[in-house]
């Protein structure tokens, strides 16, 4: 049963969005629609009130099912007197509104609201009635959202519908999404009670796991648990914030009168009856588990008191009509804050009046509003007047409504302000308070009253800009331009406000028992312990009712002089606006200067990223132990015992020509020979590493080295010369000191790693005893590398060869693919900071490369190359068949090919060599190749082995074949990886050899 | 035998699909079929190893070669690898959708499918792999061709950042290797299960300090930790929207996943790495939300907005406790459906825009005309801000409990790294906000104003499919988020005891070698 509300509205908000998303059926009047639609929460509202009876006698009803079992969270209902006269304004209204809305939407000016989030309709000239469907979609979302978190009985469940009710907020502020004020005042909602929901998640995070459960029923009963906690004060701190900044209390109001830009329907349902009430909702009930402190206590008393008086103040400043109304709500929500704050029957009491007299006048009031903007165009108090001959029946209604609001006798109004000054005089309360509160609200009474007489007199009565000062009155305001062309309003539009006006007449005068036992249970619930409720209009002659006339008084005085008051001029210290304003700035003056690092220059991203990682070695990689242990003594030691020989003369020569040549490499200025020492540095540790002995090793370091120094001289001939020479002229620029800082930081950091490694030298691999001993039984191997590359590890190679072959067809994709279609035009460095870059011109260079630097090749040199390539593939051929078993693979077959290869390229030029190789089809080879390992790798699967098994196909088959050959997985494998090399070197170097023509 | 070559199926799939994909490089429309072909059997692949390790409680172990561990390469897929590797298929495979229908002329190019499924395959292999060392080639396997991809781009900047990328990703991989160097070096061992007992058992070697200093620094520039994060912002923006959508969303994900195994597989003694994640978790988090707050361009508004979301995952993983890393595990899972998509709405845009380019200043006003991205845009800037009933609200929400229950299990000033974290968390949701709303009301609330008057907004552009289905997977996933927590509170809870892990690989290995 519960749940029959929640769904009856959910099924009301798919109808809407039916009705906005589906083309068909959005032609439907806007009329219809909100009659049909107000079905929804007609349905909720008989829902909630059928469970009445029940409800009152104090029992609270529950349904949940759980959502979130692994945190211990369900989806609960829970209604009880508190969450029932929510639920019932939250329905009843919300059916008012939806009918009232139909006709706010229906005529001429109504085209405002133009652009649905998103509807393409607004492209296709829709009618405004398929536009405004949106209206209703967003409203019946908010009403379901609001619903369920007045019946939420989970906090979790609770914060979910809070936040649903700021986003649907934030879409009906912008409704008018051209309109740039309605943009930022939906924004600053948004910013505003998106920030309190964090809070209050983290708010009610702390509360249920201070009692154990997300279930409302488990935080209420835990009470004393809660306020005895050393973290009452943050989980306090960050719930009030939530319902703060939601219920618009100072100093977080200002959002709401920035919210008026939705359409006034709205405003009367969100902003003024609903909505904003949602911070009040929590606090109160919250206040049986959180309540009853003096932390409690005097942040409610205090903030609530502040809002009330700052409200009222500046309300009565506005000459907009809406804007009148969001301040006198700001200031209604204030005392209906503190009385949340007051321990004591007779604040609850005043509490749940105040709730519900509020929101019925200020409904009916929002709603006057409409009609007034509606049938006149005019929502400014200065160029309103006279209209009460216009529009007698929606003056009537205005004047009911008005009377409520500055809360005279007969009226619900007077009832709450006068529970709420007799609330500030409880006994109970310190006598500061006592004197302060009453005080408070006997102004504020006063003001609300001088507002609520402006609102109605100078909209209906008095003549356009009585009781404004001259210089309040701008030139363009039509004060000699009375006739505004009004209208009286339709029947249906004037339905809502009188029901609403005629119920805060008819409930004090007739008092049913209904409304009173209602706000008692709601009383009760919220105060935790039985609250009466009698709604007699006279109780004697007492200080409440002194107090009151006192604030009649002063209000009658204060319209009177209305025209003066708003001549003073406003003091902007109050204005928080200009905080909010003040906070994004400084918020994007942040973004500035965090997006300004990533400037753009790749060398200062490698000297941070370089000098973090120093740091992080230097503070936890305890490096700085290489002094104080054994290392040093233990590696110098070891130097020393090393027998001077022949290999060992060798060993340092290499080290030495490495060392040497990569300096050469850095201080050389002409760029090909810098790259010749660095091929050469690398060479002398290709012998370094050959003396270790391990030629393996050694002999794919030679390779490697020789066909990068390849690529990179090809890479070079494509440089235009000019660029080249003017590279090899700069001097490094700046920055130059620290590089070489950090090139030794980093040269002593692997230093360091060196000689640990050195000093550990006898703690062996564990794995390589296995390695040694299971190579040639297992996989037929003599040489451990050659067995750990294509057979214990044969799947980081395989991995591997694909890297590489993906990095040859990265050049060849980039240089001719996609550079081909590059602009030549000088690009800047991309980062947020753009800088200039003077010297980039496009890398490609128009010439065909022929011979090294564009010097022609010799016949000799050409009989070489016509040599070279044949013997290549020999060579090829025998490292992979016997590679497994030789120093050589599959790797070096490759590369060696390839470097034949290279040579014709480079020898013969392109078209020479393209023409000869014809066959040379790199993707075919890269293909075939991975598929061939991946084939090779396979079958062992199917042979009893598992993936990368080794296998001996030719074993298995018997084939008669030579000794120390094999077709076995291995053999396969080194094939596969040959072809995969050559595939991708031949990529590269095509790429790179490639003449410029054709890509034009 | 079958069900435990279960586990290599995710990684080899893509990967011969590649090397089959290169070969039918003419025929481009036969080609991309079979990439998707082949990447929706991997992820079925994926998705049934995760079923079968979830349904076992068991992890899936092969041993390559049939070589005992820790002798040859062990494939391990525990819960966690399981659920990364399935998370990373899931949305390449949305990436591969809309892949299919975007108007790059990238995605075009006979090699852009190879590159792509090769990037799956090591994504994949680096989540599921049991070698430290195999977790290098296929981190290898990764940058290249990311970086190759994104020098394809159409981005007129997509060369620079993938050559940026390519520069820090070499000293990623530098530091990666000598971190595996000294763990070598220190136990002699490649295997990370019997790596982690030995290191369990003994912390004495002198270089496992720095080993894991290496190690973490290697992750943090995968993962763009502030401050090695300076790759990201441009390569992220600059690759080919479905390249990027999966960057930002899941390929950063392997540094996650790096320190997930760190803090509890190999090194869970280190308690400065778990400090440092959330101290550096929190820069990321801000500096990411200002950098997000402060860019003018909403594909690189959402790669900064990575950097936030990454840290918000390392605050998790730095503190450490069950629900945390429940926590962690639940919001990479979701972030990486959401970012993905948010990019891929940017990429949209793009595509329509005027000028090819997700510039606001060009994309300002141009949402009228794509009003079905605009709703998916609210609903995924919701996801992202953590606004229920998104998933991304289930993140925050599982993150913010496990915080406060931290928080709250000591007093006040002795949990300051409980709620200081906290409280940034919430002041960089609120940013957050910030940024996606005010995107969301330049682009669609704004009127249209073009620079040049004649300028147009394509009447087409890339299909939204796959980001329709995203979105919808990210509201289902915040109202149906049960499976989900399970799974990660299982997988938290696999990864808290190490032993088992261990135990399964090794078998009863465990003792002869010590």
């Amino acid at each position: 049963m519960l749940t029959v509300p929640i769904f009856a509205c959910l099924i009301g908000a798919s109808a809407g969005a039916a009705f906005t998303f589906i083309p068909r059926i959005r032609s439907i009047a806007p009329r219809a629609l909100g009659w049909l639609l107000a079905i929804a929460p007609g349905t909720a509202f008989v829902a909630i009130a059928s469970q009445f009876p029940r409800v009152v006698e104090g029992e609270a009803l529950t349904w949940r099912t759980p959502w979130l079992p692994a945190l211990g969270i369900e989806f609960a209902f829970y209604l009880d007197g508190l969450s029932a006269l929510f639920g019932l304004i939250v329905t009843g209204i919300g059916a008012l509104v939806l009918i009232y809305a139909g006709y706010y939407f229906t005529p001429k000016h109504a085209e405002s609201g133009a652009e649905l989030l998103g509807d393409a309709s607004a492209a296709v000239h829709a009618s405004h009635s398929s536009t405004d469907a949106r209206f209703f979609l967003y409203v019946l979302l908010f009403m379901t959202s609001m619903l369920g978190l007045v019946l939420a009985g989970d906090v979790i469940t609770l914060f979910l519908f809070w936040e649903g009710t700021s986003i649907t907020s934030f879409l009906l502020i912008a409704y008018k999404t051209k309109d740039e004020e309605a943009r930022s005042g939906a924004f600053k909602a948004l910013f505003v009670t998106g920030g309190g929901g964090i809070a209050l998640l983290a708010g009610l995070l702390f509360a249920s796991a201070i009692s154990g459960s997300t279930d409302l029923t488990a935080i209420l009963r835990n009470g004393d648990a809660l306020r005895s906690d050393a973290w009452y004060p943050v989980m306090l701190g960050l719930i009030a914030f939530g319902a703060f900044t939601k219920s618009a209390q100072a100093p977080f109001h200002f959002w709401l009168p920035g919210a008026m830009t939705a359409p006034t329907p709205a405003s009367a349902y969100l902003h003024s009856a609903t909505m904003v009430k949602a911070g009040i909702y929590l606090m109160a009930r919250l206040h049986p588990a959180l309540g009853n402190t003096p932390m409690w206590f005097w942040l409610l008393i205090v903030t609530g008191g502040a809002t009330m008086l700052v409200g009222a103040i500046i309300g009565l400043r506005q000459s907009d009509l809406k804007s009148i109304l969001a301040y006198s709500t700001v200031s209604q929500l204030g005392a209906l804050m503190m009385l949340t704050g007051e321990e004591a029957p007779s604040a609850f009491k005043a509490l749940a009046i105040g709730v519900l007299a509020h929101a019925l006048y200020k409904g009916a009031l929002f709603m006057i509003v409409g009609i007034v903007d509606h049938e006149t165009g005019v929502r400014d108090l200065r160029r309103l007047g006279n209209l009460w001959r216009a529009m007698p029946w929606t003056f009537l209604v205005c004047g009911i409504a008005a009377l409520s609001m500055a809360g005279l006798p007969p009226l619900f109004g007077f009832l709450a302000k006068e529970t709420l000054l007799a609330a500030g005089l409880e006994d109970a309360l310190p006598l500061l308070t006592r004197i302060v509160l009453p005080t408070i609200t006997v102004l504020t009474g006063a003001l609300m009253l001088a507002q609520a007489a402006s609102l109605t007199l100078d909209t209906f009565v008095t003549r356009p800009g009585a009781g404004w000062p001259a210089s309040r009155l701008g030139t363009d305001d039509a004060r000699d331009k009375p006739d505004l062309h009004a209208h009286e309003a339709p029947a249906g539009m004037l339905l809502g406000p009188a029901l609403l006006a005629g119920l805060s007449l008819a409930i004090s005068v007739l008092q049913p028992e209904a409304i009173v036992s209602l706000l008692a249970g709601a009383a009760t619930a919220a105060y935790g312990a039985k609250v009466k409720v009698s709604l007699a209009l006279f109780h004697g002659i007492n200080l409440p009712l002194i107090l009151s006339s006192i604030a009649i008084t002063l209000g009658v005085v204060s319209f009177a002089l209305r025209s003066p008051i708003r001549g003073i001029p406003g003091a902007a210290a109050l204005n928080m606006n200009l905080l909010y304003d003040r906070v994004l700035r400084g918020l994007d003056g942040a973004a500035g200067i965090a997006t300004r690092t990533q400037a753009g220059r790749i060398r200062a991203y490698l000297a941070v990223i370089l000098t973090a990682l120093f740091a992080l070695v230097i503070v936890f990689g305890e490096l700085w132990r290489v002094f104080d242990g054994a290392v040093l003594p233990d590696a110098s030691r070891r130097l020393l015992d090393e027998p001077f020989g022949l290999q060992s003369a060798l060993r340092a020569f290499g080290l030495l020509l490495a060392v040497a040549a990569s300096f050469v490499s850095i201080v050389i200025r002409r760029d090909l020979l810098a790259i010749i020492a660095l091929g050469s540095s690398g060479l002398a540790v290709a012998v370094v590493i050959a003396l270790e002995p391990s030629p393996d090793v050694a002999l794919v370091q030679a390779v490697v080295d020789t066909l990068t120094l390849v690529v990179l001289v090809l890479a070079l001939s494509r440089l235009p010369r000019a660029q080249r020479e003017r590279a090899e002229g700069l001097n490094g620029g700046d920055g130059q000191k620290r590089n070489a800082l950090l090139a030794v930081a980093g040269g002593a950091m692997v230093t360091v790693l060196c000689l640990y490694a050195f000093a550990s030298r006898p703690r062996a691999s564990l794995v390589t005893p296995y390695y040694e001993q299971n190579a040639k039984p297992l996989t037929g191997a003599a040489d451990i590398v050659g067995a750990i590359v294509v057979d214990f590890r044969g799947f980081d190679t395989m991995i591997e060869i694909t890297v590489f072959s993906m990095a040859g067809i990265g050049v060849f994709s980039l240089l001719r693919y996609a550079m081909k279609k590059r602009e030549t035009e000088h690009l800047p460095a991309q980062g947020e900071v753009e800088l200039k870059v003077k010297d980039r011109q496009s890398w490609l260079m128009p010439a065909t490369i022929r011979g090294i630097d564009g010097v022609r090749t010799s016949p000799f040199v050409r009989a070489l190359g016509y040599v070279a390539l044949p013997l290549a593939f020999v060579l090829a051929i025998v490292q992979m068949v016997y590679g497994h078993d030789q120093p050589g693979d599959g790797f070096t077959a490759g590369v060696t090919l390839s470097l034949g290869v290279g040579f014709w390229y480079v020898v013969f030029g392109y078209d020479e060599a393209k023409r000869h190789l014809r066959f040379l089809r790199p993707g075919l080879l890269i293909g075939v190749g991975i598929l061939t390992v991946m084939a090779g790798s396979t079958a062992p699967v199917f042979l009893g082995g598992g993936f990368f098994s080794p296998f001996d196909f030719s074993a298995a088959l018997g084939l008669p074949l030579p000794e120390g050959f094999y077709i076995s997985t291995s053999f396969l494998f080194e094939l596969a990886i040959a072809l995969v090399v050559l595939g991708a070197v031949i990529f590269i170097i095509d790429t790179l050899g490639h003449p410029e023509r054709d890509l034009e | 035998m079958m069900s435990s070559s279960l586990a290599i199926l995710p990684i080899v799939i893509p990967l011969t699909a590649a090397a089959a994909a290169l070969l039918l490089r003419r025929n481009f429309r036969l080609q991309a079929a079979w990439a998707f072909g082949a990447m929706l059997t991997a992820l079925a692949a994926s998705a049934y190893l995760l079923w079968t390790v979830w349904s076992t409680g068991r992890p899936v172990i092969y041993q390559m070669g049939q070589w005992p561990a820790p002798f040859g390469i062990t494939i391990a897929a525990d819960l966690l690898s399981a659920t990364m590797g399935a998370m990373v298929q899931l949305v390449f495979a949305f990436g591969f959708i809309y892949a299919l229908g975007a108007k790059d002329k990238a995605v075009r190019h006979p090699t852009f499918y190879p590159l792509f499924l090769c990037l799956v395959a090591g994504l994949t292999g680096g989540m599921l792999t049991g070698d430290i060392f195999n977790l290098f080639v296929m981190v290898e396997l990764i940058v290249i061709s990311g970086t190759v991809l994104t020098a394809m781009s159409d981005d007129r900047y997509g060369p620079e950042a993938a050559y940026k990328y390519f520069l820090i990703s070499t000293v990623a991989s530098f530091s990666l290797l000598f971190g595996i160097g000294c763990l070598y070096i220190s136990y002699g061992t490649l295997n990370m299960a019997d790596l982690a007992a030995r290191i369990a058992a003994d912390q004495a070697p002198a270089l496992l300090p720095a080993a894991i200093v290496f190690l973490a620094v290697t992750f943090m520039i995968k993962s763009a930790v502030v401050p090695f994060h300076f790759w990201q912002p441009d390569f992220h923006t600059a690759s080919p929207t479905p390249v990027s959508a999966m960057l930002s969303s899941v390929v950063v994900k392997i540094g996650v996943y790096g320190f997930l195994r760190m803090t509890t597989l190999l090194t869970p003694h280190a308690d400065w790495l778990r400090a440092l994640l959330v101290a550096l978790g929190i820069v990321g988090i801000v500096f990411g939300g200002l950098g997000a707050a402060g860019t003018h361009n909403a594909k690189r508004m959402f790669a900064y907005s990575t950097l936030a979301q990454i840290g918000f995952i390392h605050v998790g993983v730095g503190w450490g406790t069950p629900l945390s890393l429940t926590a962690a595990i639940v919001f990479t899972f979701n972030h990486a459906l959401i970012k993905s998509t948010l990019l891929m709405l940017s990429g949209y845009l793009a595509s329509r825009a005027p000028v090819k380019t997700a510039s606001f200043s060009v994309l300002r006003g141009t949402g009228k005309y794509a009003p079905l991205a605009g709703v998916l845009f609210f609903v995924g800037g919701m996801a992202l801000a953590g606004i229920p009933p998104t998933n991304g609200f289930i993140s925050k929400l599982t993150l913010f409990e496990s915080g406060v229950q931290a928080a709250r299990s000591g007093s006040v000033n002795g949990t300051l790294a409980y709620w200081a974290p906290l409280l940034l968390l919430g002041v960089s949701s609120i940013i957050t906000l910030v940024y996606v709303f005010r995107a969301l009301m330049k682009i669609w609330w704004e009127p249209f104003k073009p620079d040049a008057p004649e300028a147009k907004v394509k009447p087409s552009g890339d299909s939204l499919l796959a980001p329709s289905l995203m979105i919808a997977a990210c509201i289902a996933l915040g109202i149906w988020a049960q499976p989900l927590l399970q799974l990660a509170q299982d997988a938290s809870e696999w990864i808290r005891q190490p032993q088992a892990y261990v135990q399964a690989v090794l078998g009863e290995r465990t003792g002869r070698l010590k």
